[in-house]
């Protein structure tokens, strides 16, 4: 008797945290999409090349917080997160969003603000680029405050164009 | 030993007491409070993050930090079964244990004891890996992010990304303890540790009543630390 109220109450417990797992990825916001089909490529190389553009922005930052920065290496992780940010261009071909049912961030707003997406997208190019010119400068100082402009752009489009609920 | 031995004894108007009444008080009110707040806590930090919820992973943190405090407070103030030095006993207790030398008692048995401290470390870990993850420049940090360097930020958020499957390793593990114990051993360590109460034989001791002032001091100790550190811990660093 007390074992099968015991084995109904683990089941429950298990069984909650399966159906937790299960559904809410690409629905948490309430939309009910199903994806179109299996997960295209692009996502998996488009969030790799994030992770790989967060890699080499934590680099120059680490550098910074060190007794003497080396302005070399600053410079090449910014040649770096320059390639990747050129890279963005061809990471979002239509119809690849969440709303379209995807395990991704990128929202639907990327494809209807197309000026402002390419802006966006043009901010960090630029960032990154004009880093590589003042790391190899050797201005500390000026590569802190660029670093502020690199993160400025990071910040503004994942305001405006990755999902976030925090 | 087990209940479909006896007879069905009536309990009697005052349970707990010694004597002739099998239902005793075993678990207290606050201890259950915080081993079902856990239950629902560790799938519902896996769910948020799992889904990008991310102030709702954080808010869920910093509870869980709460309760893990009041808890480690409660083993020291709380009732005879809740207090670490009732059923934290050396490795000769859990042998004696494992050869059934041990009697019956209420609360935690010496293996029980090891299974209470491996979840709770388990979980103080990710807690505290947690509230010093993430990256400002990507999304969502733990409050306690600026005060440390970029690259200990990143590999706390790594240990903390990766640790979740000790964590589910050992909730594997619980509950299958569980189950063994009402399975195998007709023993019900669930009822308990949801009414309270167990049905024990008749002059087992049970457990006291709960000391609410010492409750009172340990939740408020407890509140103001989590949200101490949910502000961002302001005075360190």
């Amino acid at each position: 008797m007390a074992f099968s109220k015991v084995i109904s109450g683990v089941a429950l417990a298990a069984l909650t945290m399966v159906l937790a797992a299960c559904g809410g990825e690409a629905t948490s916001e309430g939309e009910t999409a199903v994806a179109a089909g299996p997960e295209p490529e692009v996502i998996d190389a488009r969030q790799a090349n994030f992770k790989a553009i967060g890699k080499s922005c934590k680099a120059i930052r680490t550098q910074l917080e060190g007794a003497s920065p080396d302005t070399a290496a600053i410079a090449a992780a910014a040649t770096d997160l320059n390639g990747y940010a050129l890279l963005m261009d061809e990471h979002f071909p239509e119809g690849t969003s969440v709303e379209d049912g995807y395990d991704t961030e990128a929202l639907a707003v990327i494809w209807e603000k197309t000026d402002e997406f390419t802006e966006a997208k043009a901010r960090l190019v630029q960032a990154s680029a004009d880093m590589i010119t003042i790391a190899e400068a050797g201005d500390v100082a000026a590569i802190g405050d660029q670093v502020g402009a690199i993160g400025g752009s990071c910040k503004n489009c994942h305001d405006n164009f990755r999902l976030d609920t925090d | 030993m087990t209940a479909s031995q006896t007879a069905p004894v009536e309990p009697a108007s005052k349970p707990g007491l010694a004597g002739t009444d099998p239902y005793v008080r075993v678990w207290d009110l606050p201890v259950r409070l915080t081993h079902w707040s856990f239950a629902f806590l560790v799938p519902a930090l896996w769910w948020s993050a799992e889904n990008s919820e991310w102030a709702l992973h954080k808010r869920f943190g910093v509870t869980l930090l709460g309760l893990l405090i009041f808890r480690i407070l409660w083993g020291f103030l709380g009732t005879r079964t809740a207090r670490f030095a009732s059923f934290v006993k050396g490795p000769a207790a859990v042998l004696a244990y494992l050869k059934g030398q041990w009697g019956e008692r209420v609360g935690h048995s010496p293996i029980g004891a090891l299974s209470v401290l491996g979840l709770l470390t388990v979980m103080l870990v990710q807690v505290g890996t947690g509230l010093f993850s993430g990256d400002p420049y990507d999304g969502a940090t733990g409050p306690l992010n600026a005060l440390v360097k970029v690259s200990t930020a990143a590999a706390l958020t790594e240990w903390h990304e990766w640790f979740y499957w000790v964590i589910l390793g050992f909730v594997a593990l619980h509950l299958s303890a569980i189950m063994f114990y009402a399975g195998v051993k007709q023993n019900d360590l669930l009822g308990p540790m949801v009414s309270g109460r167990k049905l024990v034989t008749p002059g087992t001791q049970g457990n006291e009543m709960t000391p609410w002032v010492r409750f009172a001091i340990a939740a408020v100790i407890a509140v103001s630390v989590a949200a101490w550190v949910a502000f961002e811990a302001p005075g360190l660093g």
